[in-house]
């Protein structure tokens, strides 16, 4: 069978990045360009800023990624792009030049969902058995999906609130650690100890999840330890809110994959990088004979390859966009 | 020598395929919601009607800024990936310069675009497009202080007296740059003329 090579393209947030993967799973080449530095000094992704980064340097990283492909246009068979969800004006750059491309080169434009590019990330690691639970945690999701076949989502709960990335940002601030928070607040537990009595969040029968009770739970705690004079152990917070985060998330998830009865279990989005949740998800399968499947930390944050990997099948599902393609902020995949 | 022409810096889209001193297709319309997913069609319906390909344009002219930040990056990203990926020569233009183009009797024209907070992207010129004045953003009050040598032109609508809506004349501004140095497809980037607020923020900070 002739080999299918996908060009992706990714700008929906900070990073603008390009890569052309054959097959769905071999990464040939991929070019990222992060702005996280240019950020960091605002405390967080400023939306206009990251506009005019994207429109900057969109050609430069396209023509990079072809030429470490030693490829030509020539031999792209589809452009899948990152449609939503994101930020408008990051997205309409990738949107912008991914339509133009196809427009020009006469090739199939592919639409993909930015989430169905973070669980097809895992396919990149190993061929993604079926049916499968994904879990799916990031800046801007936290969501429990069940998938029958490839490109077939049925989302079975979701965060009510806040995503898990969005609240360990937030924690991050209230404990004064700087930008980005996430993987510090993950680093810093480790050298604390669970000593703080933070609540489980939504710990009930339903697959959803809730974090804004928990993220109320630590700044009160804060303040109340502030107004008091006591000083805060910000390592012991952060070891007792990722204990509860993981707690919460694996209880929920392993349930799915009992209820389900599916054996295959992939971890997806920007949090799937979490120390915590990689090595609480590992032990837990292991004991349960369940085949987990967890990105390289490098396919967890935003990247095109995962996009590309996604475009795959969906371009062989016939899924097609033409030069009319909106970019969408929000927009769900089920 | 076949130019196409991009404006999308503001509501008031131009988009237009010209052949030496002959326009060959003009779209001219104010679009108020989803321009970026509209521009491609609607350069693909001017090919179209001209029996035309990209490949056949020589020339782009990209107008990038000033005007609305979202609207120049979805020209310029358009244009510059077409420059890019054919290998055509690109050509950046001012809005201010294009609304310019209007005729007058007056001595100088002054094209206008809002830019809230009682001010306005502006810049001075004479009928001969020579920028007297270059493009920047200047207080709706220095502007009234211009005596009645001056015709303002804007799409907006701007507390100033006798602002009369641009008439915009493509083959003049082409002319005036057809024969320009072409900008390497990389660097051809949108003049916003404005920092944005949150690096302004910082400037007062730091």
């Amino acid at each position: 069978m002739k080999d299918t090579y996908i060009l992706g393209i990714e700008s929906s947030c900070d990073e603008t990045s390009v890569s052309i993967v054959k097959n769905g799973c071999e990464e040939i080449a991929t070019v990222i360009l992060s702005q996280m530095d240019t950020h960091s000094s605002y405390g967080g992704v400023v939306p206009e800023i990251a506009s005019r980064m994207h429109v900057e340097n969109i050609t430069i990283v396209i023509e990079e990624c072809l030429n470490k492909a030693k490829m030509t246009m020539d031999d792209i068979d589809a452009i899948a792009v990152t449609y939503g969800p994101g930020l408008i004006g990051c997205l309409l750059i990738g949107v912008g030049a991914a339509t133009t491309l196809s427009y020009i080169y006469n090739k199939p434009l592919v639409p993909v969902h930015h989430i169905a590019g973070h669980i097809y990330a895992n396919n990149l690691v190993s061929k993604m058995e079926f049916p499968l639970i994904a879990l799916v945690v990031s800046g801007g999701h936290t969501d429990l999906i069940y998938m029958e076949d490839d490109y077939k989502f049925k989302k079975i709960g979701g965060t009510l609130d806040d995503a898990v990335g969005e609240c360990y940002d937030k924690v991050a601030r209230v404990i004064n650690v700087p930008y980005p928070g996430g993987p510090l607040v993950d680093k810093l537990s480790y050298e604390g100890e669970d000593t703080y009595p933070l609540p489980l969040p939504l710990d009930d029968n339903s697959y959803n999840f809730s974090f804004s009770g928990i993220k109320s739970a630590v700044i009160n705690l804060v303040h109340n330890e502030t107004q008091r004079g006591n000083a805060i152990r910000k390592e012991d917070i952060a070891c007792s809110f990722q204990n509860r985060v993981v707690e919460i998330l694996s209880k929920k998830t392993m349930k799915a994959l009992k209820e389900y009865n599916v054996k295959n279990l992939i971890i997806a989005g920007g949090v799937s990088a979490n120390s915590g949740i990689r090595n609480k998800f590992k032990e837990l399968c292991e004991k349960e004979g369940i085949n987990l499947t967890i990105p390289n930390i490098r396919y967890c944050t935003d990247n095109a390859a995962m996009i590309a990997a996604a475009g795959y099948f969906a371009y062989k599902k016939g899924i097609r966009a033409d030069i009319d393609l909106k970019a969408t902020a929000t927009t769900s995949l089920f | 020598m076949i130019s196409l022409l991009i404006d999308t810096t503001t509501s008031n889209i131009t988009l237009s395929i010209i052949k030496d001193d002959k326009i060959l297709y003009k779209y001219q319309e104010n679009i108020l919601s989803d321009m970026s997913s509209k521009v491609l069609p609607i350069i693909d319906n001017g090919l179209t009607e001209l029996e035309l390909k990209l490949e056949d344009i020589d020339k782009i002219f990209i107008v990038n800024g000033p005007g609305s930040f979202t609207g120049i990056r979805v020209g310029v990203t358009v244009a510059k990936t077409i420059a890019w990926a054919l290998k055509k020569n690109i050509i950046p233009l001012s809005s201010l310069e294009l609304m310019a183009t209007t005729s007058t009797n007056k001595k100088y024209i002054v094209p206008m675009i809002d830019a809230r907070r009682n001010n306005v992207f502006a810049g001075i010129y004479d009928d001969e497009l020579n920028c007297i004045k270059e493009d920047k953003l200047i207080s709706i009050e220095e502007i009234n202080k211009l005596n009645s040598d001056y015709e303002f032109v804007s799409y907006d609508n701007i507390n100033i007296e006798e602002v009369i809506k641009p008439n915009i004349d493509i083959l003049k501004i082409i002319n005036k740059h057809i024969n320009d140095n072409g900008t390497n497809p990389h660097n051809l980037n949108p003049n916003y003329l404005k920092l944005t607020e949150a690096e302004e923020n910082k400037l007062k900070n730091d």
